[in-house]
């Protein structure tokens, strides 16, 4: 832990330098985004959870204790911000059918290149948050176990048990929405 | 479609991983030989992963690093409602009504301020009271000082929440 390089940045930013920061916003901005976008599933909604976790993890940096990789505990933040704009804007949320259909038009043309990726999409909308994320971050295959259970609050062992289940539950979601012509996905 | 059993669902999960042992592996490959619906699930599950492999980060706007930098001294005015200045008039208020309310008890004006209330007198169907209600003694002097105990408490909030921890927040991250 003592090699990374972040270490080094946030010091520099601890002793004032605060334009530094925008070294590891550049370095984490993507990752971070993706996780508040599995959550709130809403383009202009995870980008301002994703600057709000940015500046609380900012203003929190003396209390980072550096027993854990800079990125595991700014991603958790960041997961912990989503959810709470989850929960702040859930009455505003419409049922879980429109939200899919709303969130591939949204994506139209931007950010949905193949029917692949659409499909996909709706089915993960159909897991829930946590699922949700912590299947991101298992595929996109930065973090261990440990690390995924840490970001989501979870034990690893319940963490390892959900993902197996969100993944049998994602093939079974695909398969119900593309009725058995997933297969030639 | 015949519905896999949990354990085989579990299995091709493994297979997939390549969690399985050379002689596990050897043996669902035999099973897959005969049984179609466990090669089509294993098929489903492979697209599955397959899908969520290719998947890539999403990219948010290109000013969001300008954004948040733009944003970082915002937040302690951002996360409280309350300015430094508002917390210490606030504090001001609440010390000088503690300060008038301790003259005024210790010059003796609640000292009279004392009644009972009989809960006999009230007005109450006589069918619902069995047994001679309790008188409650009121002490005006007694509540005067409750009140003032509670606003020191008060006091005491307003000077950590809307004074202190502003002050030093802000002097941490501008101060250094």
């Amino acid at each position: 832990m003592m090699n990374d390089p972040d270490l080094l940045i946030i010091d520099r930013i601890l002793a004032g330098e605060q334009p530094a920061y925008a070294a590891l916003v550049n370095k984490y901005k993507s990752y971070a985004f993706t996780i508040a976008q599995k959550i709130l599933q809403n383009r202009s909604e995870s980008e301002e959870a994703a600057q709000d976790a940015f500046i609380k993890a900012y203003h929190h940096l003396v209390g980072f204790n550096r027993e854990s990789k800079f990125s595991t505990w700014l991603y958790r933040i960041v997961f912990n911000t989503a959810i709470s704009y989850k929960r702040k804007n859930r009455q505003q949320f419409q049922s879980l059918e429109t939200t899919v259909i709303e969130y591939n038009q949204d994506a139209d043309g931007m950010l949905e290149k193949t029917d692949k990726k659409k499909y996909l999409n709706q089915a993960l909308a159909k897991l829930n948050e946590a699922d949700r994320t912590a299947l991101t971050l298992f595929y996109l295959e930065e973090f261990s176990l440990e690390e995924i259970a840490d970001i989501t609050g979870m034990q690893a062992n319940t963490a390892k048990v959900r993902i197996h289940r969100a993944r049998l539950r994602l093939a079974d979601e695909l398969k119900t929405i593309l009725n058995e012509e997933a297969l030639t996905l | 479609m015949e519905k896999i059993p949990q354990h085989l669902d579990d299995k091709l999960l493994r297979y997939i991983d390549g969690e399985l042992n050379a002689n596990e592996k050897q043996a669902l490959d035999e099973e897959l030989k005969h049984n179609e619906a466990l090669g089509t699930r294993l098929n489903q599950l492979q697209t599955m992963n397959q899908s969520l492999r290719n998947s890539k980060f999403e990219h948010p706007s290109r000013n969001f690093t300008q954004l948040v930098m733009s944003k970082l001294d915002q937040y302690p005015m951002h996360s409280s409602s309350f300015s430094i200045r508002n917390g210490i008039l606030l504090l001001a208020g609440v010390l000088v009504a503690i300060g008038i309310a301790s003259v005024l008890v210790s010059s003796g004006v609640f000292d009279s301020a004392t009644a009972t209330i009989d809960l006999n007198q009230v007005n109450l169907p006589k069918k619902y009271i069995e047994r001679t209600l309790p008188s409650i003694p009121f002490n005006g002097k007694l509540i005067v000082n409750i009140i003032i105990l509670l606003n020191l408490g008060l006091a005491w909030l307003v000077l950590d929440r809307a004074i202190l921890k502003p002050f030093f927040q802000r002097r941490m991250h501008t101060g250094h």
